[in-house]
This record gives C-alpha cells, sequence and structure tokens, in this order.
C-alpha cells in the first residue's frame, strides 16, 4: 500500500489502539486520528514558480484535496481540519486569534471540503483565497495555540494527533524573537498533549532552513536512524499527494483465545485477520423524496392474528426424510457447541505433510497475548522457533468463537523479516492455516490424457521465462472496488465523469504477444495439428465431453396429450424431461409459474389426472 | 437423466434363531436392527435418490406375491422400492421385532431378486443391491443354487451378507466349531450344522459371482455398524466450468475446471416456525423502513433509493445508475499475466474458499497434450502462472495462481485465488527475537524440543514407511455429524432432550490416545520450564465515578449536577493524557490542577505552588489570551480550596498578587478578574477564613477607589520566591 498510511502510522499509534482494544475493541474506544493542515496564507506561497509551475499554495491543496480524498474512503470517521495563518482576515472559533483562519474546523471530512479545497485551487483560487483571507501579520504561536484549541474543543477520544506545517518562509516572523519564543512555547505545549507536529517545507528559493527556526517546532523523528527533516520537501508532498482507495483497517485481534498444550499449560494467544476479501461498501437506504437516511426496521409477526411473534414464540425446523424436525432455538445453538473456544493442541507434522490444495479459508495470524497471561510470549516463541527449526507445523483443534464447530487448523511457523530500511516485512508468529474435512473434497473423475513430450515441455519453458516477473501481493489492485469509489467520487464531487480504473489484473495481451515473439505459434504448430483450432468448440465431442456444461437447447420434443394422459395415469410422469413438460403445460393450456420439475407435473396432474 | 441412482433391497432374517445369544451378547436381532437403521438414516440425511426396500424374513405373517402352495412362507415385504424417509426409520424402531418363524434364506433372497425384477422395470439404476443379515440358521434347499446364481448374474444384481459372526476365505466347509474370534461375540457357540450348510452355499454363491473379492462382500454386524456410524458426507455432483486457458492473444488451450475443495455447508438451513403449530406459515418476517423522525414515519421500500457513505456525506446512486456505471468484463476468463516463482507466492495468503482443478477439455487430446506442457513447464520451473480468473460476467475477476499438480494417474493446474491490494492488512507486530524479556532460555528450548519429540503425528514404521496418525482430511464434519444426529434424535424420539455427543465423534476431535500419553512428561518439564501466569485482567478504564468517587463524598448538595458534567469533560482530557499528568502543566493548568488535588497524589499546598508558579508564567506574557487562561486557574485555585475548606492559600496569594498589579502593569488582566467577580473566600464560605462576605466582595470594588500603589509585603513576596524555589 501506499506510503502514505506507512508514514503516518507510528508506533505508539499501534499501542494506543491496542489498549484501546483491551477494553473492548469497540471503535469509539479505540480513538480516532486527527490531522489538522496548518497552511502558511503569506504572500510568498502564492507565488508562481518558473515555467508556470503552480504555487506552493497551490501544491498544498493539491496534497490536501488528496489525503481528504483518500481519507474519506479509507477511514472517513478520522478527524481532519484545515487552517490557515499569515492571514489579513481572520476567523476562528471565538475569534481570539488575529491573522488565524480556521477554514475547516476539526471534524470529518465530506464532499463538501473537498469541493471548497478544489476552489483553492489555480489562478481563481489564488484570487478566492485573497478574497477571503488575504495575507497578512504571522504570528505562528496563535495559529498553534488556535490548533491547540481545536484539539481541546473535541470531545471525542483522539487516539492519535498529528500537525501539519505546510510552509516555504524558514522564519516565519521575521526575527521577531518574542514571536519566536512564543510560537516553541505553544509548539512545546502541543507536543505534550500528544500533537505530533510535522513540518511540510515547500521550495524556496536559495533553500529552507529548518535548523533557524523549525527544528525546535516539529516534534524529534521518532526513530534515531531517521533524521526526518533531511527528506526533500517534494517527496514528502509527493507521498502525500498519493492517493489511496482502500478502506484503512485497524489492528484488532478478531479473537483471543487460550492455545492449550496440555493440562494447565494455556498460552494467551491473539487472532488476527491479516487478509480479509474487502468488499464495496455497503449501501444506505434513502428516501427517495428527501434523500435521507431510513431506518429498517424487522418483525416477525403471526400470520393469521397479526400479532408480533416473541422470540419464544418461535422455533426451527428442518424437513429431512419428508419429516419436519423442530427445534427450540437454544437447542439449534447447542447443537453447534463443542466445547469454549480455544486452541488445542493435537501434535506436529512435518512441514510436507501440509498440502498445497488444502485450502478452504484464508489463513488468520497468531501472536502471544502478554497482556492476558504472562509468560506467553517467552513459550511462544519457543515454540515459533523450534517449529521453524524442525520445519513442522503444529496440529490443533480450533473453535474460534462461542457456539463455532471446530475446525483444524495447521499452525505455520512465520519467522521475522525486516528489509534493508529496518522495516517489518513480515511479523513473527503461526500462519493458522484452515484444513479440509472429509466432507470438503469433491470427489472428480479427472480425464486421462497423453503427456506432453520434452520437446513439447521445453518450448513451453521458453514461454514461461519470457513472460517471467516478480509477483507482489500487493500490486493488484480489485478494479470492481476500484471502479465503484471512482464512481461514488464522481457523484460526490459533482465530476463530469469518474476518473479511469487501471485494470491491473488484465493480461497486457499486446506486451506479452511482443515478448513471445515467435513462440507462440512454435507451441502451437508442437501440439496442435495444423487443422485444430482451440476457439471452436467440437461439436461432435461435446455432448459427451462434459455433462455438466451440456447447456445446448434439445431439440424440442413434443409428447400426444395421450401419451401424457398415459403417463398420469401410470405414474411415470417423471421420466419426461422439463423441457417436455413445459411444452406439455402450453400444449394442455396450464399456466405454471413454477420451473422445478415437480411443480410442472403436479400442474399437469391437476389438469389431466381428473 | 435424474443421475445415478441405486436400488436395494435390504432383507432382514427376523426369525427366532436371531434372538439367541450368549449372557452378556446383543442378540443377533438387535444388531443387525442397528446396521439397517444407521443404513437408513445415512440415506435419510445424504437425501440420496437411492430406492430402498425392506424384506423380513421369519415373520409369523407371510406377504409377497410369490407365496403360492406353501412356497416362500414367512417371507414379509414390509417396504417396496422407495426413498428412504423417516416413515420407514420410524417403522424399523417401532414395528420390527423378533419372530418366532424361521425362513429359508434362499427364498427371501428369491423374493427380494423378484422385487428388485419387477418395481425396477422401466427405470434406470445403475446398480441393484440386496444387502442379507441373517444368522443363515435356517434350512435351506439348495436345489436351485444355480438357477438363483444365472439369474442374479443376468440382471446384474449384487449380493452382501451381514452376519453375526466372520467367515474366512481359507476356511473350508464349517466343519470343526468352536472358532473364537474376540470382538465377534456371535461366534462363541459355534454354528450349528444350518449355519455350516449355509455357509457353504453363500460362499459358493459369492465367489461364483465374482471370483476375486466376493468373499470381502461379506461383513459381520459388528464392523458394519462401526463402518456406518458416521452420517453419509453430503454429495455434491461436480460441476464443470468449460473455459479458455490464454497466453496472450493467439496461444489457448480448451480446459474444464472443478470445485476440488470447498469448505462445505450443510445444504439445508433453519426455517422459522412457530412454536405452537410448527408450521412455517403461519410465521411471516418482515422488513420496513421508516425515517428517522419522532413518528418513525413508514416509507415504503418503493420509495427508497440506495445511497453510499462518502466521508461524512451521503450520496445517492440508484441502483440503476450502479449498475450502469458499474466494472464490466468481458465474462468468463482464465488469462496468464505472466509466470511467477513459486515460492513468491505464499500459503497464507491463499483468499477464497476453494480450490479448482483445470483439466484438459475432456475428449480433446491436443488441449490435453498443450495443458500437459503447460503443467510440466511450471512443474520442473518451480513456477505458478498468475492468472485472471473470472467464473462468469456477472461474477467479479479475481487474480490467482496456478499451481501444477502432477499425480500418479492425472495431471492439473490448482487454482487458488490470491489477494488484491485492498485484501491485505499490513500489520506490524513487536519483534520476538530482539525482545531480551521474550527470548527462551537453551533449557526453555530443550524442553520444547522433547515435546515436538512426542508429539509428532508421523512417524516412519518397522518398514520405513511414513504413518500418519492423524488424517484430519479423512474426518467427517463433526458439525455435520452431530447436526444429524441430533435431527435424527428429534424426529425418532420427540419430546426427549437432545442426546450427548457420540464418544467416537468427541474421540476424533482429541488427541489420538498413544500422543496423550507419549507427552505427559514432557508436558511437565514445560511446565515447570514456563512460568504462566494469568494476568489479572487490567480494570477497564476507570469511570469518572471510580476516579472521583472521593469527591461524590463531599457533603454538598448543589454542586453535585453541575460539577458531574465538568468532570465528564476533565476525564476525557485526563484519559488522552492518560496519567501523564503528573504536576501543574503549561497547557491546561486548571485541569492538571483540579485532576492532582483530586487524586490527592500530591499535598494541597504543593498543587497549589504550582498552580500560582503557573499563573505567574502566564501573566508574564501580557496577552489577553494568557490573561484568560490566568483567571480560569484562579477560578480552579478558588473553587478547589473551598471544596478543600482552605481559605488560606487562596486569600493570601490573592491578595499579593492584587498588591503586585500596579509594579507589574497588570491593570488589564484586574478589570477582567473584577468582571468575573472572583472575590476572595469569605468566612461564610469556608470556617477557617478570616474575611468577612463583605471584605471579600469590597476586596475587587474597593481596589478600584483606592489609586495608591502599595508595595507588595516583603513576606509575601518572599514566600513566592520559595516557592519557586522548591520546584
Amino acid at each position: 500500500m501506499a506510503e502514505w498510511n506507512a508514514y503516518y502510522r507510528n508506533e505508539d499509534d499501534e499501542e494506543e489502539q491496542e489498549e484501546g482494544e483491551q477494553s473492548g475493541g469497540d471503535y469509539k474506544i479505540t480513538g480516532r486520528d486527527s490531522l489538522v493542515f496548518l497552511v502558511d496564507a503569506s504572500k510568498e506561497m502564492f507565488i508562481k514558480g518558473e515555467d508556470g509551475q503552480p504555487s506552493n499554495f497551490d501544491m498544498t491543496m493539491q496534497a490536501v484535496r488528496s489525503v481528504y480524498t483518500s481519507k474519506i474512503i479509507s477511514s472517513h470517521r478520522d478527524l481532519m481540519a484545515l487552517v490557515f495563518y499569515g492571514t489579513e482576515q481572520s476567523k476562528n472559533p471565538r475569534n481570539s486569534f488575529k491573522h488565524v483562519y480556521v477554514y475547516h474546523d476539526l471534524d470529518e471530512p465530506g464532499a463538501k471540503r473537498v469541493q471548497d479545497v478544489d476552489a483553492l485551487q489555480g489562478e481563481k483560487g489564488g484570487q478566492l483565497a485573497a478574497e477571503t483571507m488575504g495575507s497578512g501579520e504571522t504570528s505562528l504561536g496563535d495559529a498553534l495555540w488556535c490548533c491547540a484549541n481545536l484539539y481541546s474543543d473535541i470531545k471525542l477520544r483522539l487516539s492519535h494527533k498529528r500537525l501539519m506545517i505546510f510552509t516555504c518562509r524558514d522564519e516565519p516572523h521575521g526575527g521577531n524573537s518574542t514571536k519566536d519564543r512564543q510560537a516553541r512555547t505553544k509548539a512545546s505545549d502541543l507536543k505534550e498533549t500528544g500533537v505530533v507536529i510535522d513540518l511540510m517545507h515547500l521550495m524556496k528559493p536559495g533553500g529552507f532552513d529548518v535548523s533557524i527556526f523549525f527544528r525546535d517546532i516539529v516534534s524529534p523523528p521518532e526513530d534515531e536512524s531517521e533524521l526526518g527533516l533531511q527528506l526533500e520537501p517534494c517527496d514528502k508532498l509527493e507521498d502525500l499527494k498519493k492517493r489511496v482507495r482502500a478502506k484503512e483497517q485497524k489492528k484488532r485481534a478478531m479473537a483471543r483465545l487460550n492455545l492449550c498444550l496440555g493440562e494447565g499449560l494455556n498460552v494467551a494467544v491473539g487472532l488476527y485477520a491479516t487478509a480479509v476479501t474487502a468488499r464495496k461498501p455497503g449501501a444506505i437506504k434513502l428516501y427517495r423524496e428527501t434523500n435521507e437516511p431510513v431506518r429498517s426496521k424487522t418483525r416477525t409477526f403471526h400470520t393469521q392474528t397479526g400479532s408480533l411473534l416473541l422470540p419464544s414464540d418461535i422455533k426451527k425446523a428442518q424437513v429431512y426424510g419428508k419429516k419436519q424436525i423442530v427445534m427450540e432455538k437454544d437447542e439449534v445453538d447447542a447443537i453447534k457447541k463443542f466445547d469454549d473456544p480455544g486452541l488445542l493442541l493435537i501434535g506436529f507434522k512435518p512441514m510436507e505433510k501440509l498440502k498445497l490444495h488444502h485450502h478452504v479459508r484464508p489463513a488468520v495470524f497468531l501472536y502471544p497475548e502478554e497482556g492476558e497471561v504472562k509468560g506467553s510470549a517467552c513459550l511462544f516463541s519457543a515454540l515459533l522457533t523450534k517449529c521453524s527449526e524442525r520445519n513442522v507445523f503444529a496440529l490443533c483443534r480450533c473453535i474460534s468463537r462461542r457456539n463455532y464447530p471446530p475446525r483444524f487448523v495447521a499452525l505455520v511457523p512465520q519467522k521475522e523479516e525486516i528489509d534493508e530500511g529496518k522495516v517489518q516485512i513480515t511479523p513473527p508468529g503461526f500462519n493458522v492455516i484452515f484444513l479440509p474435512y472429509a466432507d470438503d473434497f469433491r470427489t472428480l473423475d479427472p480425464p486421462q490424457f497423453p503427456t506432453a513430450s520434452q520437446t513439447q515441455v521445453d518450448k513451453m519453458k521458453e514461454i514461461i521465462s519470457k513472460l517471467r516477473f516478480r509477483y507482489r501481493s500487493d500490486a493488484f489492485e480489485n478494479p470492481v472496488i476500484q471502479q465503484h469509489y471512482r464512481n461514488l467520487e464522481a457523484l460526490a464531487l459533482d465530476m463530469m465523469a469518474p476518473e479511469d480504473v487501471e485494470d491491473l489484473i488484465m493480461p497486457k495481451a499486446e506486451q506479452m504477444d511482443h515478448r513471445l515473439g515467435p513462440l507462440a505459434q512454435e507451441f502451437k504448430d508442437l501440439v496442435y495439428p495444423s487443422d485444430y483450432n482451440p476457439e471452436t468448440k467440437p461439436a461432435a465431442k461435446r455432448k459427451t465431453a462434459d455433462t455438466g456444461g451440456g447447456a445446448e437447447k434439445k431439440p424440442k420434443v413434443e409428447v400426444s396429450e395421450d401419451e401424457l394422459r398415459a403417463h398420469v395415469q401410470n405414474g411415470t410422469m417423471g421420466k419426461l424431461t422439463v423441457p417436455v413438460l413445459k411444452e406439455a403445460c402450453k400444449q394442455v393450456g396450464v399456466r405454471t409459474t413454477g420451473t422445478k420439475k415437480q411443480e410442472l407435473i403436479d400442474a399437469l396432474i391437476a389438469r389431466l389426472g381428473s | 437423466m435424474a443421475g445415478s441412482k441405486s436400488a436395494l433391497v435390504l432383507c432382514m432374517d427376523v426369525g427366532f434363531s436371531m434372538s439367541n445369544s450368549g449372557p452378556g451378547e446383543e442378540p443377533p436381532f438387535e444388531l443387525a436392527k442397528k446396521v439397517i437403521q444407521k443404513f437408513v438414516q445415512r440415506q435419510v440425511f445424504a437425501e440420496t435418490k437411492d430406492e430402498l426396500a425392506l424384506v423380513l424374513f421369519g415373520t409369523e405373517d407371510t406377504k409377497n406375491p410369490l407365496a403360492l402352495d406353501r412356497q416362500y412362507q414367512h417371507i414379509t415385504i414390509h417396504r417396496h422400492l422407495m426413498v428412504a424417509d423417516f416413515e420407514l426409520l420410524e417403522e424399523i424402531e417401532n414395528q420390527i421385532h423378533p419372530e418366532s418363524q424361521q425362513a429359508d434364506w434362499l427364498d427371501a433372497l428369491v423374493v427380494c431378486m423378484d422385487l428388485l425384477q419387477k418395481e425396477t422395470k422401466g427405470k434406470k439404476y445403475d446398480r441393484l443391491n440386496i444387502a442379507l443379515l441373517t444368522d443363515l440358521n435356517a434350512q435351506s434347499s439348495s436345489d436351485h443354487l444355480d438357477v438363483i446364481i444365472e439369474n442374479l448374474k443376468r440382471a446384474g444384481i449384487t449380493l452382501q451378507f451381514f452376519l453375526p459372526f466372520p467367515v474366512k476365505d481359507d476356511e473350508e466347509g464349517g466343519g470343526n466349531g468352536g472358532r473364537r474370534s474376540p470382538g465377534h461375540p456371535g461366534t462363541g457357540k459355534g454354528l450349528s450344522m444350518e449355519q455350516k450348510d449355509s455357509v457353504d452355499m453363500m460362499k459358493h454363491i459369492m465367489l461364483t459371482l465374482d471370483e476375486e473379492d466376493g468373499l470381502d462382500q461379506i461383513h459381520t454386524f459388528r464392523n458394519a455398524i462401526e463402518q456406518l456410524r458416521m452420517f453419509k458426507g453430503i454429495e455434491r455432483r461436480p460441476m464443470a466450468w468449460p473455459c479458455q486457458l490464454t497466453i496472450g492473444s493467439s496461444l489457448s488451450i480448451r480446459i474444464v475446471g472443478f470445485k476440488a475443495v470447498t469448505e462445505e455447508k450443510l445444504k439445508k438451513i433453519w426455517a422459522t416456525v412457530d412454536a405452537q403449530t410448527a408450521q412455517k406459515e403461519d410465521v411471516k418476517r418482515e422488513t420496513v423502513y421508516c425515517l428517522d423522525d419522532d413518528n418513525e414515519t413508514e416509507v415504503q421500500k418503493d420509495d427508497t433509493i440506495q445511497g453510499f457513505l462518502y466521508g461524512s456525506d451521503i450520496v445517492p446512486f440508484s441502483k440503476v445508475d450502479q449498475d450502469q456505471m458499474k466494472y464490466t468484463h468481458d465474462g468468463k476468463c482464465f488469462a496468464v499475466l505472466g509466470f511467477a516463482k513459486e515460492n513468491t507466492v505464499r500459503r497464507h495468503q491463499f483468499m477464497g474458499n476453494q480450490v479448482i482443478k483445470i483439466f484438459a477439455a475432456r475428449g480433446d487430446e491436443h488441449a490435453g497434450v498443450a495443458l500437459s506442457a503447460v503443467i510440466r513447464a511450471l512443474d520442473e520451473c518451480k513456477m505458478v502462472a498468475i492468472v485472471r480468473y473470472a467464473y462468469d460476467r456477472r461474477s467479479n475477476p479475481q487474480i490467482g495462481a496456478a499451481f501444477p499438480c502432477i499425480k500418479r494417474d492425472y495431471e492439473c493446474l490448482m487454482y487458488v485465488q490470491l489477494p488484491f491490494t485492498e485484501d491485505l492488512r499490513q500489520f506490524t507486530f513487536p519483534s520476538l527475537e530482539n525482545n531480551k524479556k521474550f527470548t527462551p532460555s537453551e533449557t526453555q528450548l530443550s524442553a520444547v524440543d522433547s515435546l515436538i519429540d512426542s508429539m509428532m503425528l508421523v512417524e516412519e514404521d518397522e518398514n520405513g514407511e511414513k504413518r500418519d496418525m492423524l488424517k484430519v482430511h479423512h474426518i467427517p464434519n463433526p458439525a455435520f455429524q452431530r447436526h444429524f444426529q441430533c435431527l435424527h434424535h428429534r424426529a425418532v424420539c420427540p419430546g426427549t432432550p437432545l442426546p450427548p455427543m457420540e464418544s467416537w465423534l468427541k474421540a476424533a476431535l482429541e488427541r489420538p490416545e498413544v500422543i496423550s500419553e507419549r507427552c505427559q512428561a514432557p508436558l511437565e518439564e514445560m511446565k515447570k520450564k514456563f512460568p504462566l501466569t494469568q494476568v489479572e485482567k487490567k480494570k477497564k478504564l476507570k469511570t469518572s465515578a471510580q476516579i472521583f468517587g472521593k469527591d461524590s463524598e463531599v457533603p454538598d448538595a448543589k454542586k453535585a449536577k453541575g460539577d458531574d458534567e465538568e468532570e465528564e469533560e476533565e476525564y476525557n482530557l485526563a484519559d488522552i493524557a492518560e496519567g501523564s499528568v503528573t504536576s501543574v502543566g503549561s497547557v491546561n493548568p486548571d485541569r492538571d490542577f483540579c485532576t492532582l488535588i483530586k487524586r490527592k497524589s500530591l499535598p494541597f499546598g504543593e498543587v497549589c505552588q504550582q498552580l500560582t508558579h503557573r499563573i505567574e508564567q502566564l501573566l508574564g506574557n501580557k496577552n489577553t489570551h494568557y490573561y484568560m487562561k490566568s483567571i480560569t486557574c484562579i477560578q480552579a485555585f478558588r473553587e478547589q480550596s473551598v471544596k478543600q475548606g482552605n481559605a488560606e492559600l487562596y486569600n493570601s496569594y490573592l491578595q499579593s498578587l492584587k498588591r503586585s498589579i500596579p509594579n507589574r502593569g497588570l491593570e488589564v488582566f484586574w478589570d477582567l478578574l473584577v468582571q468575573d467577580a472572583i472575590t476572595l473566600i469569605s468566612k461564610d464560605e469556608v470556617d477557617g477564613s478570616f474575611v468577612s462576605k463583605n471584605e471579600a466582595n469590597q476586596f475587587l470594588v474597593a481596589e478600584e477607589k483606592k489609586e495608591e500603589t502599595t508595595a507588595p509585603p516583603a513576606e509575601d513576596t518572599g514566600d513566592f520566591d520559595d516557592l519557586l524555589d522548591m520546584m
């Protein structure tokens, strides 16, 4: 995923989330992220670059817009604000600060805000900015204080607070030491309340000297090895502009369980979903007239009396062997209960016993929960080390939730991997692979074919090596979801047409053909006879070929009414096929809504049998 | 047409010898009945199309079409050929009893054959089978044996025998009785003459029908019950998915895909029925939509459209528009995007819930060779194909990997879905290795080592062959087994509570016994080496009542409500700072002050000193904002002092502050203070105060009139300096 997220998520963020979780994992308790853009609106910001390059202000607005639109999709519950400083006009909650203009208060971003920011872009945007705000005196101290008030006015629990200063002036107060000092004090106040201050210094003729003033304002880099300020200004901005259209997921355990090695030896572990099929966000029902959301209420009532039914008035039933079997709702749940939730170690098996095709569900990730049982991490780590050293997996029985039937799982050890930049690529822990039961296999009747000769295989190898690429699991966006988000964006922002989506999972046929050159033909010459065309279906063979896919329409068969009557009398209607029955229905003028065979038969018997 | 089905006649001996048994043994009759019950149960729950008939022999009555002239006596066709249902199960449960006659089992066999032939006429079955459950204890005449065998062969009917005792194929025709085979109690008494003759005849029949494996179809009741105890797996016919594998635009291979592994679900879901009538029709569920107003005005479903959240906005986006604008594609597709190293596709990143096996189109040899070349080339290069897969036009396309799979008798590609970017959640977890606290010691590691040794499920046996003790993929889904067990119980024994789980099922979900014995010692060792302590659940974030609990004891009725609200807010803030309030800070000195006082971790005096220090700092700035902040501090100071019943510190500070106003040029600030009417604390408010109510009020007013500039008394400033020094 884009670096933007990586850049703006740091470790203490995670810890806070984890802490939040322990009290239930509810969103509200976990807290929301917040981000304030504090943008310099001085004259310098509006100066256009050479060769018609956009002004710094323009670039900033672009970045703000892209962060807004990204956030709207990835985590729209986060709070964002846009504040200008060094303005002529003032606008802030109590209007107690001069030259500070709160354009957007700290709140969830929406379409209106994106449009607002759009309006501030370009030539017209510059004018609009000049009209509404103008450029005036600068007091970064006041601006920071105003931002602090924005934060303190929020009654929600904030998990992460960040403030970004966009400026191209390294000496905002032009050497006024009082104002400098004030700004420093305010900055340290903010940092004290947990706000991380970041500087997005923009291009400035002669270079931007961070050391003059801003070094004391921004938060120190989290990692000693990384000097946050040395990043080139454009790099950071580019990162910001990267659009992310994916819902951001908070790290949250699906379940906290005990991994039981034996009587009295329980290791606390958390299950984490690391790959979950993302879907389009759900639709909301709106009232057509007013576009206001409607709530849905589902109720269960008695068909005859019309009275509402309470859960106690309801039972559950299934029909088997022509008999309806009725159970209480509690019993239905009780049937599913085998044991309390947990993982039970059954034994170990060598890795080669884990078959590739034993796949029924995406894997989950297992990590110790030292906070639940002290000593878990150590035992877990020992188990991990040994399993991976001996190349074995642990076979466990897993009941992931209350009243969930058990499944067997393979705990496959995964060592921690880090890249050159000491960033974790894979976390240490066990991948939990769900194993199939006997019922999950389908019996196939594999067709027999002659195998390919070595020359044929070698030719294919050439093809394969021509089309080699490095697979990365995060390289493919889901075109369905991407299109949906773009459509939504276009509608929300009154755009003429949605942005184009590049379908990354479409084979680049032209490129492939080019790379293959004559190889494809050569291979075909080796395996196919000259008159063979795989595109056309050999009609003759088709019928016997696959029984399941037979979609050809059978020629219409008709039966006379007499024959039908005979069938009805002999009770042999079942022998007739559905198309024949349908035809027969038409013939004798029976209207059926059903398409099931039995329905058709019943209808015919009703007509002819009497 | 309607798929393959088979016809089966269960032919059970209910004659009197079936009730004979040794002491403590279950009579053969009961065992045979169980076999039939289990078998029918399986048929019912698997909802097979197979048809069943039940023929009993040894009955008092005679009911069969061949019963003429005192032939074929004591044989009853209990049920004709039809699909098994609960009625049959109930009949077996309640109507089949041991009876007092004996009948010739060969006669019974003939009745069954006759039934099969008559009732299968004109229908298609792919298997005709007769299962005979008997102790072979009745006299039978072997006169027509050859004719019977001939007929069986001609009609293609297969036979199965279920007996109370085992029959070995190396055995000579009966002879010496008294063979004892543990586990088969029915053999205990040895075989009667009739049985020996019958066994010979049976063997003759079976071996004539199938020379090689004929005797494999002779089972004992015990074994049959063992094998039948599981409910039959759910049968699904594999659906073929014909498509073309394409590489680039010109190379394509005709293929067909089949779901090979997928998480199977129960076919039926629970219907909701009325508790009284048990009728589904009596219950109706209805969803209504209503506006979020006071009246909850109902809105017709047709009057709703759909919308989506876009940030804080809702964007109306009708289904029609959505369909028009949505991503569309060309439909069915299995197109190679490229080839990648097999090890770059991580097992734990498999998505979806199925594995599809891809074969060449049936009957197309050329496609077979072409696909074989792909499979073998991939296998030799240790590569996989990354493909775009779309089931059809309506379904969303996927990205996935096709792995080569070469088996002894066939080759195929195995397709598994892979994740999209959006599906991945890049969580990072703290390292386990670099943390000394979590690093296991050598002895700890070796304890784990011996645990693994003791719990290996795959072992080499004496022949050097690997033996897997627990093949998970051979275990039937316990959820289904339990489900059917309970359903069956409820259907057959209504009104009784659900039965406990069957013991074999329970055992299948536990450690194999060998393992649990073997691992005892290593587990004990592990327990010693790894101390594990349950952490007391951290208290949930404290509620304000808990934090300020002591406060509520202050007997001041007036403040209760207002303060609660305020405290709520303070609590929020305290939360954010998460316990970091250890001294009065410069950001929210008033709140810090209140928190500290309430927490009582520091003496009141000291907290007041910290606060006054901050106030002095704030006033040094000479700016309205700072003045406002100072005033909130002073207000807090005053409030808390009143609460604590300690007016002295506050009053003396305020007095000294007042004295310093002119010197420090803080008149503007003083005006604000006067506006907010922040007075001294009077005797009325706190007993210990030396200031009367009047004096307190005069404190502010008087100053306004008095123009004189009194220098602050030395001791006061001294106090103040001391205060500063102490910090």
